[in-house]
């Protein structure tokens, strides 16, 4: 047994040896190609560089899934079912333009993540700036820029559904239910009223991008405009008077209506509030969208585009031949090769025309709809945005304004014109609008209507993500549509809280008329 | 018989013989004594041959013409003689003071004498008590074989090896027992000549000498953390001291497609069109008749040279290796070429009490992976279209989903350069008699450089204007081991036999990247050469990146034996891990397993017929952690791309993710049954297994609400799993006699896998869809859940009934409320098998040899996605499709549904081979010389209507596997002619 003794008393020492090294036991880790939270921050270009993405989640607005539900529930545009079904995607777009959709249509669920993760990245960010070591005048501008981009996004939320989780403070980890859209509305307008003078009020290079003054005025009028939808109460004068303090901050009407989407729309004075589009970050994809396989050949461009998107033929038809945003807002006709000088054929043996109608293909229709299969070449592209000659495989660079000073000059003359008041001053603004469209003043109003001024918007903001919140103001978006000949019951003003929300937060309640969870 | 013949050649070399005998003697000192003796076969016919070996060191001599042996050992009472010949069963003989010892050596299916690698440290087949499988060398799978998975394919009962892939540079998944994991299961933790964490194709399958699968929790726990996949020890061949060799091994193979989707031809494209009053005359400039599956294939020519030396006298051993590996794919763009050195050197000094032992090892492979975008291509482009028009030119077309693919082969380069070196240096020191000190040191670094050029003219370059990436990443392995081993034996005769086993580890891993891309090149003459060229650089066209782990581990087993009737085995693992989360640094990992050799009792003495029976159980647990990368459990900024600020595009950081400081290894806990029997002077033997495998505290991205939380997902610890499966391996010498043999083999297992648990207070799911069968206009198709209940790889969708009149899908109304929504889906079928089956016969007649291997499965189901993406005539006549009678009978948008899930069941004769082995009696610098053929892949009996049953298993993380996707690459059937010769 001595020998075992021995051994037992070598293993020990052995064993003491291992251990009492401390690198032996050592499992911290290196972090190399990341910071810890706790020593980033310090200087000022780093405040900045987390500061930005608060404005990257402007991104999620346009022109992802959120665009196409706030354009396909409208009568703008339609992502219809082309020939053998390409867009079918299990009917999610058929849902959107028939006004079918659920709590669980993939367009509803991600649009609500948009929103909500802007919210939580501004908050989180909120959290970091407040506590960061810097200038206190910089430190309570950066603050409010912040609480104006979650202002934003609590104005979709409110826009499309109504009511939702309020929350401000990032380190409070409770689960909250919904608030209702009256209390939101509360919280965005006083929100933009405490931050709207602390935010910067120029207009130059470096607001460029950056939630300001102009901003949060536009935003006030965009409040006031849908104060009677949303509230039950309207604000004309609220309108009127915001609007006014967009137009004393310097931005312009460009003479040029094209000059806000150019492929570098950065200079236009009209853009108040931008998600800004560069290929260091991409996110501009609308071309990917909405062109045809084969438009590229044509516009002189190398990328692959999906054919999806497209103008409905009303909303197209709405427009004058001598309208210059008719064909700047659609690409409409044939589509012609530059190499041999004549039209391109696509795969099916057909011309590429891009007609205004869309024609549903017999016998294709879904589910006992009018819902069928186009053409692969039907319906007018969106042709708004510049596009790029010579474009490879890359998202856009365009701009995309979220604002802009011609929608206040009509946001303005609507109020002016529900008020019935000043009908001069409105139809002045309507027809700056206007002769800049048609290039002239030949088609201009000498006292216009609400019925103009509804018309105007439309023809002004096509793509936009106005129209749905337009056609509700004016009562209209519950009227039959495109391959809808019923009307849509009321309770579908609002989306439905989608069913992935609250399967991860039991305390959301469904919006009335839909079913509850 | 191979061993017969074994004898023969052995026999003719008595100079050899003589030579190393000279050896032994001259190392002779003072205590040393002499042995001899005859071993006889169980002919009582001499052996020839026969390795006798003085155990624990390399002295040893072989046996002459008659069977006789005279051996020199160092102490005339201790020294443990070990006589061993490939069939036969190993014998352990103690000298005792005895200088003469004769023996008989009996054959046997299962060697129980057999020494087999059982993670830190090897026992005799006898004394385990785990869940072990051994294979070694004569019963690899023969023919290509790229790596060691290849070697065991079908061979191991409950290792599933699955091929979803022709692609010569793609490995097989490996499954043992079962996926115990939502998180892209890894399978089985390799370790290679004891270094953990290995890569297989570090090791040519010409240099390894048996391969042992640690499969119930008993045995693997000893690696502790990354042991719940079950584990493989590979062990490479070492030289012997009692012969030196010079061996040759190659082959030359022919590979073709095995089977390929039948596409619609020009004739038959025709006649839909006629059919369907489609005006095709747009076309008619084309006129080609073109099987784009044809183009973009090949016969591909493999050839394989494999040069080894080996030899080593009483104080040293030596083995050096080189193999070329040459692999072209039956895809034009695909091949593989392989440079594999490796060299063992291993010395005794002080008395034979210190050992040393180094190896380096050093593999280059160059291989270039098929651009599996070009079987999409072959699907959709019409079969009109030519590869070139008539002035030479590459025809091409932009629609969706087109382009030439033969173009894109010529043109582009999708090419990787690996380098694999390690060194390894071992240490091993006897402090006293029975106790051993180990130190094991090693390093390894693994290179990857990656080019990979897109042609602006190809369909894949187009869209950038030519596109171009180089990346080059680094993984750096650094391992300290200390082991300290003790056996002893006491009692009457020994009968207690005692190893107990403590040890510590250190392991380092580091990773680290540098990546550059660019686009838009103003010529294509370049590549990848010249990246700076490119007119189209972004900020995130430059990466780098680099992380590590680090894992420490302190472990111990106990082993303890009684006259191999009772036998008992406990391990201990304690395993910490950087990447583990601060609340959870540390894990045990303990086990314990005991064996009853019944048929070493005396009241079973009287049953002659029974050879063995030993019923083994064992309980285990282990932990996996391949799921949980670096830095997970901590709030990091990270870069997100740029922002604009004031004309400019700046850096943005963000916090990169949810921390989760809680974070921690998936448990599992096995219990296992076992018996082993042989039967019939080893006629018949076989193993019997069962086991419940239980895996909890399973990793799974839960989704969490934002906000509070930054990111709408976040992993954690949540779920449970089970595996329950029995599994059995039968061997059945049917003949045996001097000229002819047969023996045939069957490995059989069944596995039932279950989610038990996907929630907590916490987090919590229902059912999580998953997987994705995209069709043209169906995107969002979800293929399977992940649901309580339910085992991995359910599929879950509507069921098919048939079509109306109008060609429409008429599904079962499962909730009958009339009409058909997402709520009518339901379970239709599993990707899993019920049952997996192997099948080797072996034949021995005289100098031939036969070996015959079946190998499939029963009862599992594949998602036909070509069949649903591509019997479908929506796009017809602008695009081809299967030549499907759904072409003409589906009138709308293909629907995910249960037509499309197929049974999977088949039987591939998965390789047939022939060897004849040429009398070299008469050549006295020839030892050894065989030719053989082999056919791989001969044909496979199933009723599934795709290319191939047999089909990727690790898709989306392996959460929905069993799918024949779009760029599904079809395999191979393989011919080779080889040649082995030993000097």
């Amino acid at each position: 047994m001595k020998r075992i003794y021995k051994i037992a008393i070598s293993l020990a020492a052995s064993c003491a040896l291992l251990l009492s090294a401390p690198s032996c036991t050592d499992l911290d880790e290196t972090v190399y190609d990341q910071i810890p939270s706790d020593s980033f921050g310090v200087t000022q270009d780093q405040i900045n560089s987390i500061v930005g993405p608060v404005y990257k989640t402007l991104k999620g607005f346009w022109p992802g899934d959120l665009f196409c539900l706030l354009e396909e529930t409208s009568d703008m545009a339609v992502t219809p079912t082309r020939k053998g079904g390409d867009w079918w995607d299990g009917g999610v777009h058929m849902e959107a333009s028939l006004h079918t959709w659920t709590a669980r249509t993939s367009l509803v669920r991600n649009s609500w993540n948009s929103c909500m993760e802007g919210i939580s990245r501004c908050n989180q960010v909120y959290a970091i700036i407040e506590g960061a070591n810097m200038d206190d005048e910089l430190r309570t501008r950066t603050l409010a820029e912040i609480r104006g981009v979650r202002a934003f996004w609590y104005y979709v939320l409110i826009d499309m559904f109504g009511n939702a989780p309020l929350a401000t403070d990032f380190k409070d980890t409770e689960l909250h239910g919904v608030t209702k859209r009256t209390d939101l509305y509360k919280f965005v307008v006083d929100e933009l009223n405490a931050i709207k003078d602390i935010v910067r009020p120029e207009v130059n290079s470096s607001s460029y991008g950056k939630f300001t003054r102009g901003t949060a005025y536009t935003l006030l009028a965009k409040m006031y405009l849908n104060a009677e939808v949303w509230t039950g109460t309207p604000n004309w004068e609220g309108v009127i008077n915001a609007s006014d303090e967009v137009m004393k901050l310097g931005y312009s009407i460009e003479p040029n209506w094209k000059t806000s989407f150019l492929v570098h729309n950065e200079v236009s004075k009209e853009i108040i509030f931008p998600i800004t589009f560069g290929k260091s970050d991409g996110g501009n994809a609308l071309h990917y969208r909405t062109l045809h396989y084969l438009d590229p050949i044509a516009l002189g461009m190398t990328v692959g585009t999906w054919n999806g998107i497209c103008a409905q033929p009303d909303y197209v038809k709405q427009y004058d031949i001598e309208d210059n945003r008719r064909t700047g807002s659609f690409l409409l006709g044939p589509m012609i090769d530059p190499a041999t000088g004549n039209v391109l054929i696509t795969a099916h043996q057909r011309e590429l025309i891009h007609t205004i109608d869309l024609t549903t293909i017999e016998n294709t229709e879904k589910d006992g709809t009018l819902w069928g299969e186009v053409n692969q070449e039907d319906g007018g592209r969106a042709n708004k945005w510049e596009y790029e000659v010579g474009l490879a495989s890359s998202d856009q660079e365009n701009d995309y304004a979220i604002f802009r000073l011609a929608d206040v000059y009509l946001m303005k003359a609507e109020a002016l014109l529900r008020l019935g008041r000043d009908n001069a001053e409105a139809t002045r603004l309507i027809n700056i609008i206007r002769e800049r469209g048609y290039g002239d003043t030949s088609h201009n109003y000498t006292a216009a209507t609400l019925d103009d001024l509804y018309l105007e918007r439309r023809l002004e903001m096509a793509w936009e993500c106005v129209t749905r919140q337009d056609m509700i103001r004016f009562g209209k978006f519950l009227e039959p549509g495109l391959w809808r000949p019923g009307k849509t019951p009321e309770y579908r003003l609002l989306f439905p809280i989608p069913y992935d929300a609250w399967q991860t937060n039991n305390k959301l309640t469904q919006n009335p008329g839909y079913p509850a969870f | 018989m191979k061993h017969v013949t074994n004898m023969i050649y052995l026999f003719r070399k008595p100079g050899l013989i003589g030579l190393l005998l000279f050896f032994c003697l001259a190392a002779t000192v003072a205590q040393q004594s002499t042995v001899k003796g005859k071993v006889t076969d169980e002919f009582g016919e001499g052996a020839i041959g026969v390795n006798v070996l003085e155990k624990g060191t390399t002295n040893g001599v072989i046996t002459d013409f008659d069977g006789n042996y005279t051996i020199t050992v160092a102490n005339s009472q201790r020294t443990v003689l070990q006589f061993s010949f490939v069939g036969y069963n190993t014998k352990e003989e103690t000298v005792n003071g005895r200088t003469t010892i004769d023996l008989s050596l009996s054959p046997s299916v299962v060697n129980l004498g057999e020494v087999v690698a059982i993670g830190y440290g090897t026992q005799t087949r006898r004394e385990i008590t785990g869940s072990v499988a051994n294979l070694t060398s004569e019963n690899f799978n023969k023919g290509v074989t790229r790596d060691a998975a290849a070697l065991l394919q079908g061979k191991v009962a409950g290792l599933s090896i699955t091929s979803g892939s022709g692609d010569v540079g793609k490995n097989a998944t490996i499954r043992l027992r079962g996926i115990s994991t939502l998180q892209n299961d890894q399978g089985p933790f390799i370790v290679i000549d004891g270094v953990p964490g290995g890569d297989m194709s570090s090791v040519a399958p010409q240099d390894i000498e048996s391969i042992s699968v640690l499969k119930d929790a008993s045995s693997a726990a000893i690696y502790g953390s990354r042991s719940a996949g079950g584990v493989i020890l590979i062990t490479t061949k070492r030289g012997s001291a009692s012969k030196t060799l010079v061996s040759y091994d190659g082959y030359l193979a022919t590979s073709t497609l095995a089977n390929k989707p039948n596409m619609m031809s020009a004739d038959d494209w025709r006649a839909y069109a006629k059919a369907n009053n489609q005006d095709g005359s747009m076309y008619d400039k084309y006129g080609a008749n073109t099987d784009w599956f044809d183009e973009i294939s090949r016969t591909g020519i493999s050839q394989n040279h494999s040069v080894s030396m080996s030899g080593g006298g009483s104080k040293n051993n030596y083995r050096a290796s080189f193999t070329y590996l040459q692999n072209e794919g039956v895809i034009r763009d695909n091949d593989l070429q392989r440079y594999s050195f490796r060299f063992q050197f291993q010395q005794r000094a002080i008395d034979d009490r210190l050992r040393i032992g180094l190896t380096g090892s050093g593999t280059l492979t160059d291989k270039n992976e098929a651009d599996t975008r070009n079987f999409v291509l072959s699907y959709n482009l019409l079969p009109v279209y030519p590869i070139k028009l008539n002035d030479g030119s590459w025809f091409d077309t932009r629609e969706y989903d087109q382009g030439n693919p033969v173009r894109n082969q010529d043109m582009n380069q999708n090419n990787y350069q690996n380098s694999l070196f390690y060194g390894n240096g071992d240490l091993s020191f006897t402090i006293l008699d029975g106790l051993d000190i180990k130190l094991s040191l090693y390093k390894s670094r693994h290179m990857q450089d990656r080019s990979e050029f897109r042609n602006s003219e190809t369909e894949r370059g187009r869209d950038a204007g030519g596109w171009a990436q180089r990346t080059n990443e680094k993984w750096d392995k650094n391992l300290m081991e200390w082991m300290l081993d003790y056996t002893t034996s006491f009692g009457k005769d020994d009968a207690h036999k005692l190893n107990a086993m403590l040890g510590y580890s250190w392991e380092e891993n580091e990773w680290s990247k540098a990546r550059v891309a660019n686009r838009n090149f103003v010529t294509n003459m370049l590549g990848a050469n010249s990246i700076q060229s490119g007119q189209g650089l972004r900020a995130d066209d430059i990466e780098s990146a680099r992380n590590m782990n680090r894992l420490i581990s302190f472990f111990g087993r106990a082993h303890y034996s009684f006259e191999e009737k009772y036998m008992i085995t406990a391990t201990i693992r304690r395993d910490g891990s950087s990447k583990f989360g601060a609340n959870n640094k540390w894990g045990v990992f303990p086990s314990a397993s005991a064996a009853w050799g019944l048929s070493q009792e005396n009241f079973m003495k009287d049953m002659k017929w029974l050879d063995d029976l030993k019923l083994r159980v064992g309980y285990g647990i282990t932990g996996n952690q391949a799921g949980l990368d670096p830095y997970k459990t901590l709030e990091l900024y990270g870069t997100d791309k740029t922002y604009y600020d004031n004309g400019s595009w700046k850096t943005a950081y963000r916090i990169s993710q949810n921390p989760n400081p809680n974070l921690k290894w998936e448990e599992t806990a096995m219990f296992n049954i076992g018996i082993d029997f042989a039967l019939f002077s080893g006629r018949l033997s076989g193993t019997l297994e069962w086991y419940d495998k239980r895996t909890s505290d399973m990793l799974y991205t839960y989704r969490v609400p934002s906000p509070p939380y930054m990111f709408t997902d976040m992993m954690a610890n949540v779920g449970d799993m089970q595996n329950t499966g029995i599994e059995l391996a039968l061997n059945w010498n049917v003949l045996r006699s001097k000229s002819l043999s047969w023996t045939t083999s069957v490995t059989l297992d069944h596995n039932t896998n279950k989610i038990t648990h996907l929630s907590n207070d916490l987090y919590t799911t229902s059912r999580v869809y998953v997987g994705d069968a995209w069709v043209r206009g169906g995107s969002g198709n979800t293929t399977h859940v992940v649901e309580e209940g339910r085992p991995v790889g359910q599929f879950f969708g509507w069921k098919f009934i048939e079509f109306d009149k109008d060609g429409h899908y008429v599904m079962e109304d499962v909730n009958g409320d009339g009409q058909i929504s997402d709520d009518d889906r339901t379970y239709i079928g599993s990707a899993l098998p019920d049952l997996t089956y192997g099948w080797n016969n072996s034949l021995n007649y005289k100098n031939w040899d036969l070996s015959i291997f079946l190998r499939g499965t029963v009862g599992n189901k594949v998602l036909n996605h070509p069949r649903m993406a591509y019997a479908q005539p929506g796009y017809l006549i602008g695009s081809n499709a299967l030549n499907d009678p759904l072409i003409y009978e589906l009138k709308e948008v293909p629907k995910y549904c249960s037509l499309y899930i197929e049974d999977a069941s088949h039987i591939r004769l998965d390789n047939l081979s022939l060897g004849y082995t040429f009398n070299t009696k008469n050549i006295s610098w020839l030892d050894r010389a065989r030719v053989y053929v082999t056919g791989q892949n001969l044909f496979v009996i199933t009723s599934y209507k795709g290319t191939d049953p047999e089909v990727n298993m690790d898709r989306n993380n392996g959460l929905s596997p069993g799918v024949e996707d779009r760029e599904f690459y079809p395999k191979a059937r393989t011919f080779s002619i080889g040649l082995t010769l030993n000097f």
